[in-house]
């Protein structure tokens, strides 16, 4: 390893330098720009080629306690003398509470207190009305049944399409249905634009609302039993983001609040901060002086634990016949129900000339959209991707060529043209839907970017003891995308030993802070504090066995396979640490922006089987190529790029909330009914890792593995059947009606 | 979930006098029998079903045997899905029976539920589920369906509910001229499948078939036939690992020496209150040879009597689809 080996003499003033590739994004198209950041921090990974631990395929630290059933999760938790909670929802989309009647509900023997919810105007299906708190989960659901509320319902409106009109029931308070939010580019310019063009697409695109199904719901345990100090078990992204609203809720200081998050069950986004179901828990926990456990309910998750955005968008675009895409509009309706959405602005990543965008948001009586996996960016890209493939057909130009001559980042090129190679492109018909038989295979692609940049704020400790343990000590909380697993590797390999040699410390408020785990920032936030952690501790060791060592100056000694040495002599692990004071040492890691990166790209391919008599898609292969810097673990940056196309997969095919206009509620808020996909809906999934990349530094990729598939999955179809459903999910009987009228669109 | 007595009787008499306890409440609210319970326990979870009573039928002895004679076959309404699914006799002489059990659910539910409780389970309609919606087949006023989201709902014999009638192995049963043992206050009798399950304008609207409150199956009996052998079933699901039937078709046919249709059966699931038999389709096809144009015809005239709603005209191509490739794949 690079950082093993003797420095070179500190060089004077000036300082050095090293160039670092961002990119910028200038009306919606990117570029990759180099900039220059202080290289003097200390040592950095090295070469992305030469490492022992990381960029190789090691298996999660916790992986045999989840899969043996071991691992505690913030459901797992029964404290002594715990109560049990429940939330009643309304039944209706808008209503005021007039009058909350509990007088019934809290003789029943068990019931121990009933809360109102912070909020009298209900403006969704499912909002909470009130909570009980009961010594068993069933009373607690008889409770909330013997409840009896009072409702002045009022009109609502739960569908884009009528929320639209003029006379629609208004949603919000303060907002119109329809809220304008941006406006970008010259509308004149790209109206004059489309003359110029050889062909024009115009079509309207939307995407369903979406859930993130996190198989642990949303939930806390908050033990407060009347004393200075309470414990939180939490569910939750952000180890940090919750304490300080609990301590407000219970009456206590701040620094009395510990949070734990020791394993946590998913949340793709949507679990930061207290949430409601945490204010609710700690009011009853403070009410009742008990341990009290609030986990939603699947139905509980579904409708009130927030939603991906769903999307509804105008797009015309123009194009010439080399190819050149000249002109865009875009009208862009956010569908965040009582919330403002989420949805990139278009044209999203790729170039194309004089473009005009308006976004607005667009109100209905749902429950808010909240962040999940690169808000806002499927969506953009599900439509810019049809859009994009919609014109290259128009013209019978390749898709892949067409894209590559309007992407200007070259990275998108060299990564089309490897996953045109890995999905067998040239084996595609460039007819759609031009293959015989009723099972028509089709192929697509798509490409996407995120930042994935990292922020000061992870503190971390490692401490070697003179038993020769390893610990390493940070606040932070692992989502199950093996967080514990690099944070042991990085200090395991600085140190030269194996990971089994280095035990993690996390998920705990009293530990050293750390930031929550959105837009990607996690491992490039959190990495390079542990590796300036580990290198000090090394440093610290280093000067401690010199002596033994004869002498050498710290960076001159290697540490590699359980080894110290220098000078030719060498120490084991054991004899070394006997050097040690008696509290072994402990360095402090503090972030380093020169240690990661922002900035990355990923393509997607995909291969469809399409029964044009039944309107069964069935997902052949999936290929997605992805780049991020130095991988810190290639086994699970490989199960983000896998879990980022099913999920994206989900999405194309399967899931969408549905909601009834007249009752004004969603439908199917169950497993059965909202269809994830299964182990039966997987295709073949190559999952690449661009090693192209050289870049050595940590960036955050969970985000862009999600963006492309949806895309690519789409143009599949399409090149398939002969059917553009610009509608997600891409459903049965969406393309047998494609196919029985051609109102989706006319057949190539 | 709302409380309830629990009960376990070891006879079918016993059990039939526990569940014919009078209740003063709504119909929902009488005392049900459970077996595997897979049904039953999300209804309940859900209120949809709220019985003062929950009947074990698991303790009684002898309902779940598989008997196999020259006079066909002898199911007992506590059979498990997967013992169905897996006897060796079934597999040999009934094909279709096997594909429709295996078309169902996942294993883990196949082991648990039971043939009686498949022919008896409620509608999966999203209105029907939903605790807070009060719909016509639970003493509401209105089929939400009717005008709402009705991609799922029937397309045949709706009206005025849409309901479509869930199980798999009730259109593979029919088609094979299946019949169920029915025990009661009044002792036994004998129901033909085509007679059991009740459209919603014919029937109570707030059941499915024919059974009173206090009376259960017992067995199910599928005479041997010429048919059984050419059997198929095709089940299109959204989601192949859990899902039910979009469409499904059940078919059983006899052939006579020049590959010519001598006997069919035709019977759709997924797009009727109840298994959906098409006799004029049946006729069409009986005495012509499987051509192409044969297949497609008869598919024509199995949905001729289709009315789909706003949002389930799709159907109609997919279950013609269905007939089609079941009629080519029984005749093969």
């Amino acid at each position: 390893m690079q950082q093993q080996q003797p420095q070179a003499q500190p060089s004077p003033s000036p300082k050095p330098k090293k160039k670092v590739r961002v990119p910028k994004v200038v009306n919606g198209v990117e570029q990759m720009v180099e900039i220059e950041v202080d290289a003097d921090a200390g040592p950095g990974w090295g070469p992305n080629d030469k490492h022992k631990l990381l960029n190789q395929r090691y298996t999660r630290v916790d992986g045999p306690l989840k899969a043996t059933g071991v691992a505690k999760y913030t459901y797992d938790q029964r404290l002594p003398g715990m109560l049990y909670a429940r939330v009643l929802r309304s039944p209706h989309a808008h209503a005021r509470v007039t009058k909350l009647d509990t007088d019934d509900a809290s003789k029943i023997p068990g019931v121990k207190a009933i809360i109102p919810a912070p909020l009298t105007e209900v403006r969704f299906a499912g909002a909470p009305v009130a909570a009980v708190a009961a010594t068993t989960p069933e009373i607690a659901g008889d409770a909330l049944r013997a409840i009896k509320v009072t409702y002045e319902v009022l009109p609502h409106v739960v569908h884009a399409h009528h929320a639209i009109r003029p006379d629609a029931p208004k949603v919000l308070a303060d907002e119109n249905n329809l809220a304008e939010k941006a406006k970008n580019g010259d509308a004149q310019k790209a109206e004059a634009a489309f003359a110029t063009a050889d062909a024009i697409v115009e079509g309207e695109y939307f995407t369903a609302r979406i859930h993130h199904v996190c198989l642990e719901t949303h939930g806390m345990v908050v033990d407060y039993r009347g004393g200075d100090t309470a414990t939180i078990y939490a569910s939750t992204q952000g180890t940090f983001t919750i304490h300080e609203d609990a301590a407000k809720e219970l009456g206590l200081p701040i620094n009395a609040v510990t949070t734990t998050v020791e394993h946590m069950g998913g949340g793709f986004g949507s679990k930061f901060g207290l949430g409601l179901e945490g204010l609710l828990a700690c009011r009853l926990s403070k009410q009742t002086q008990s341990p009290v456990k609030l986990m939603f309910t699947r139905y509980d998750e579904f409708v009130m634990a927030g939603n991906r955005s769903g999307s509804w968008q105008k797009l015309k675009a123009g194009v010439k016949n080399d190819g050149t895409i000249v002109a865009l509009q875009a009208r862009q309706y956010r569908l965040g129900g009582v919330g403002q959405g989420s949805q990139a602005g278009q044209p999203f990543i790729y170039r194309m000339g004089d473009t005009y965008r308006e976004v607005y948001a667009l109100h209905t009586n749902e429950d808010s959209s909240i962040a999940m996996r690169a808000p806002g960016f499927p969506q953009a890209s599900f439509a810019v991707e049809t859009l994009v493939d919609e014109l290259a057909y128009k013209i019978k130009m390749d898709p892949v060529e067409f894209r590559k001559k309007n992407l200007r980042d070259e990275v998108y090129h060299r990564q089309l043209e490897r996953g045109a190679r890995e999905i067998g492109w040239s084996r595609r018909n460039p007819v759609a839907g031009g293959n015989t038989g009723p099972l028509k295979r089709g192929m697509g692609c798509a490409v996407g970017t995120w930042g994935g940049g990292g922020n000061n704020q992870c503190k971390v400790d490692v401490t070697i003891s003179r038993d020769g343990s390893v610990l390493v000590a940070v606040g932070t909380q692992d989502l199950g995308t093996g967080t514990r697993t690099y944070t042991r590797a990085i200090v395991a390999e600085e140190l030269g030993l194996g990971i089994k040699d280095v035990k993690e410390r996390i998920g705990n408020s009293k530990l050293g802070a750390a930031n929550p785990s959105g837009g990607s920032t996690t491992a490039p936030s959190l990495s390079p504090s542990v590796k300036d952690a580990a290198i000090k501790a090394r440093m610290l060791m280093a000067e401690r066995v010199a002596p033994l060592l004869g002498n050498p100056k710290p960076e001159e000694v290697l540490f590699a396979d359980a080894t110290v040495s220098a000078n030719s002599r060498t120490l084991s692990w054991q004899q070394a640490v006997a050097a040690l004071p008696a509290a072994g040492i402990t360095s402090h890691g503090e972030w380093r922006a020169d240690l990661q990166a922002r900035g990355i790209h990923g393509v997607c391919f995909a291969e469809v089987e399409v029964d044009v008599e039944t309107g069964h898609v069935k997902p052949i292969k999936m290929v997605h190529i992805q780049d991020g810097g130095l991988p810190l673990n290639r086994l699970t940056m490989e199960s983000q790029i896998n879990g980022g196309m099913i999920q994206s997969l989900g999405m194309a095919l399967w899931e969408g909330r549905v909601m009834d206009a007249q009752l004004g509620m969603m439908l199917n808020p169950g497993m059965g009914d909202y269809k994830v996909p299964g182990s039966l809906e997987m295709p073949e999934m190559v999952p690449l890792i661009d090693d192209e990349d050289k870049r050595e530094a940590v960036i955050g990729i969970a985000e862009g593995c999600i963006i492309p598939a949806l895309g690519a999955l789409a143009n599949a179809v399409f090149n398939a059947t002969g059917v553009r459903v610009r509608e997600t999910p891409i459903t049965p009987d969406k393309i047998l009606m494609g196919l029985m009228n051609s109102t989706v669109l006319s057949r190539q | 979930m709302k409380a309830f007595e629990w009960t376990n009787p070891s006879s079918v008499g016993e059990a039939v006098k526990m569940l014919g306890v009078s209740t003063p409440g709504d119909i929902d609210e009488a005392p049900r029998p459970i077996a595997g319970g897979q049904d039953l326990l999300t209804t309940i979870k859900d209120y949809t079903s709220r019985p003062v009573r929950v009947v074990n039928l698991k303790n009684i002895r002898g309902l779940n045997q598989i008997k196999v004679s020259g006079r066909g076959l002898t199911i007992g309404a506590l059979v498990t899905l997967s013992e169905l699914e897996e006897h060796a006799d079934v597999r040999k002489s009934f094909p279709g029976l096997v594909e429709a059990v295996h078309s169902i659910a996942t294993p883990q539910i196949r082991n648990l539920g039971t043939v009686g409780g498949n022919l008896c389970q409620r509608p999966r309609c999203w209105y029907f589920r939903l605790e807070e919606v009060n719909c016509l087949k639970k003493g509401g006023s209105e089929c939400y369906a009717a005008n709402g989201e009705n991609k799922y709902n029937a397309i045949i014999g709706g009206g005025p509910s849409y309901i479509v009638h869930p199980s798999d192995l009730a259109p593979m049963l029919l088609a094979l001229g299946a019949s169920v043992t029915v025990v009661g206050a009044k002792g036994k009798r004998t129901v033909p499948l085509d007679k059991f399950f009740t459209l919603p304008s014919e029937g109570n609207i707030r059941r499915e078939n024919v059974l009173k409150n206090e009376e259960i199956i017992t067995e199910i009996v599928v005479p041997s036939s010429p048919v059984a052998a050419h059997s198929t079933y095709l089940k299109f699901k959204e989601r192949e690992s859990l899902d039910f039937a979009l469409a499904s078709a059940a078919v059983a046919v006899q052939l006579g020496d020049n590959r010519e249709v001598k006997d069919a059966r035709i019977v759709l699931g997924g797009v009727a209150p109840i298994p959906w038999r098409v006799p004029a389709a049946e006729k069409f096809v009986t005495g012509k040879s499987l051509t192409p144009e044969v297949l497609a015809e008869t598919a024509k005239i199995a949905l001729a009597e289709a009315r789909p709603l706003e949002k389930n005209a799709y159907k109609v191509p997919l279950a013609q689809t269905l007939v089609r490739r079941a009629l080519a794949k029984a005749g093969a």
